[in-house]
């Protein structure tokens, strides 16, 4: 949902003279503790309400789960993962995370998207899709090292958590935020949730969990959704990659093979040019080699 | 009136109906069919460059605008693809029997001869219908063509494989567009300014007998019986 009041940073598919920060704005992020997560879904509801989304159909997979993965209709999903950490039945612990866009201050789906201005990134740092500009070709969600966007069946376009960018612009929290009940989910700027979770960290670390770490991945140069892991060396327990970075397909079709196109469509036609003025035609003589006949 | 004899035999409705004959002082090099196929691959092969461009980089948008907006273009090209697909299907099977390659051609396959042969004006006199350069090219194209048409289907339905394949097949169907492209823009210099009398090969379907001569020496003594040369 485009916001007039928030100035561009980066625009897909667009040139890099796109952006229109005048002025200074600082970055936003949500903080996620998972360590206090309880898993009450109330952020699922929030975020159905306050975007209007309709209900999805849920499925039942054997945990408290509401669904697979994240859906067109629904950007923001508690994953309940459970894991026996020793050969004790004691040792089970419920990983609880909140799945949603991690709003990557290097996004891979505005990089791979094709559609002038259907993904842009806000000076805020919020990363969101313009259904409007969107043409639905999916190639966002190649782009997505998170598996974020959705491919919406009723619109033809590609639909993901927005950061609650209608809510942020005129200084409101985003509604998940506004709905956690247990401080597990926090608002304001990247630097203060940062050291908020390095705070929580340290305290964690202090606590037992000596691998407890905050998730901000530095492969797509940070993210503006840090999360607080007690096993911080294995993300993926929580479902999260490890070291995600922009897949390097995307890369290169984007900056190492648009480029190449364009210099080997140019060079061929100047070599034909050139050749056409240098060489010249090869014309069919009536006479084709030595001196034979002329034929009559 | 000299060649009156060389005319249409009766009963036949178009000169140009069979090729590799002399008809009124010229050579039928294609046929009405082969022409009709070949023009069929060339339109639905800009149509696919002229949506696709768009999509592939916003430098080329405003060819967008021609078929009424990039949206449109995401709906059209895929099909201007599958369109294509069949033309260069019907092209396959039309020439594929005009491509074996000979020994004395597989030189072609050299760059730095087959460079030397078209910047040059030089070539082997006893060249067949097609030379090695035209042969490998017809093979070169069929294979970017499978390439185009593999890939393009899995950027047409993006979620019925795994991300990595949808990624690399966006690498892949850049690359072979590419490819495609650089191929032909040399093909129509090569047709057109660089070797005046070829053109008219592929539009009337027929070339002078110069020109037949010059450039296809053994099809040309094939075709007219002509051994002086």
């Amino acid at each position: 949902m485009p916001v007039q009041e928030l100035q561009i940073r980066r625009s897909s598919a667009s040139s890099p003279g796109l952006d229109t920060r005048q002025r200074e704005m600082p970055v936003v992020a949500k903080y996620i503790d998972t360590t206090i997560c309880i898993g009450c879904k109330a952020c699922e509801a929030a975020c159905a309400e306050w975007n209007d989304l309709p209900p999805v159909a849920t499925e039942q997979l054997g945990s408290y789960q509401t669904l697979p993965s994240l859906h067109a209709n629904f950007w923001n999903l508690i994953r309940f993962d459970e894991r026996q950490m020793t050969d004790s039945v004691e040792s089970l612990e419920w990983l609880m995370r909140k799945d949603q866009c991690m709003h990557c201050a290097d996004p891979g789906c505005l990089r791979a998207c094709p559609a002038p201005g259907a993904i842009v990134q806000y000076e805020n740092g919020i990363v969101d899709v313009n259904p409007q500009n969107c043409i639905g070709c999916g190639l966002c969600a190649s782009g997505c090292p998170f598996d974020v966007p959705r491919f919406s069946a009723k619109t033809g376009k590609m639909s993901k958590c927005s950061l609650c960018v209608d809510r942020v612009g005129v200084g409101l929290q985003p509604a998940c935020i506004k709905a956690c009940p247990t401080g597990t989910l926090q608002f304001g700027t990247k630097g203060d949730m940062l050291s908020l979770g390095q705070q929580r960290v340290e305290q964690l670390r202090a606590n037992g969990f000596a691998n407890a770490a905050l998730y901000d991945p530095q492969g797509v140069d940070g993210a503006s959704v840090v999360t607080v892991l007690a096993h911080g060396d294995h993300p993926e327990w929580y479902g999260l990659p490890k070291d995600p970075t922009v897949p390097a397909g995307v890369r290169v079709a984007r900056s190492v093979l648009r480029p190449i196109g364009l210099l080997a469509v140019l060079g061929a036609v100047a070599a034909a040019v050139v050749h056409f003025l240098a060489v010249g035609p090869k014309e069919a003589k009536d006479k084709p080699t030595g001196n034979e006949e002329r034929p009559t | 009136m000299s060649n009156i004899a060389l005319k249409a035999p009766p009963g036949a409705t178009d000169i140009r109906a069979s090729e590799d004959v002399v008809r009124e002082g010229v050579i039928v090099r294609h046929s009405t069919s082969a022409r009709v196929i070949h023009w069929s691959v060339a339109v639905t092969f800009f149509l696919c460059l002229f949506t696709g461009m768009p999509i592939w980089t916003p430098i080329f948008g405003w060819m967008a605008a021609l078929f009424g907006g990039l949206e449109v273009c995401r709906w059209l090209h895929p099909w201007t693809g599958v369109a294509f697909a069949v033309a260069s299907a019907a092209m396959f099977v039309r020439w594929i029997g005009d491509m074996r390659l000979e020994k004395s051609e597989r030189e072609w396959a050299n760059p730095a001869k087959a460079l030397k042969f078209l910047v040059a004006q030089g070539e082997s006199p006893d060249v067949g219908k097609y030379n090695g350069g035209q042969k490998l090219f017809f093979f070169a194209i069929t294979l970017l063509m499978l390439a185009l048409l593999l890939t393009g289907l899995v950027l047409w339905f993006p979620r019925s494989l795994s991300r990595p394949v949808h990624e690399w097949s966006l690498v892949l169907h850049d690359l072979t567009f590419i490819l495609s492209a650089v191929a032909i823009i040399f093909h129509i210099y090569l047709g057109t300014a660089a070797e005046p009398g070829t053109f008219q090969a592929m539009s009337r379907g027929t070339v002078d007998k110069a020109w037949a001569r010059h450039h296809h020496g053994r099809w040309y003594r094939d075709v007219t019986g002509d051994r002086r040369h």
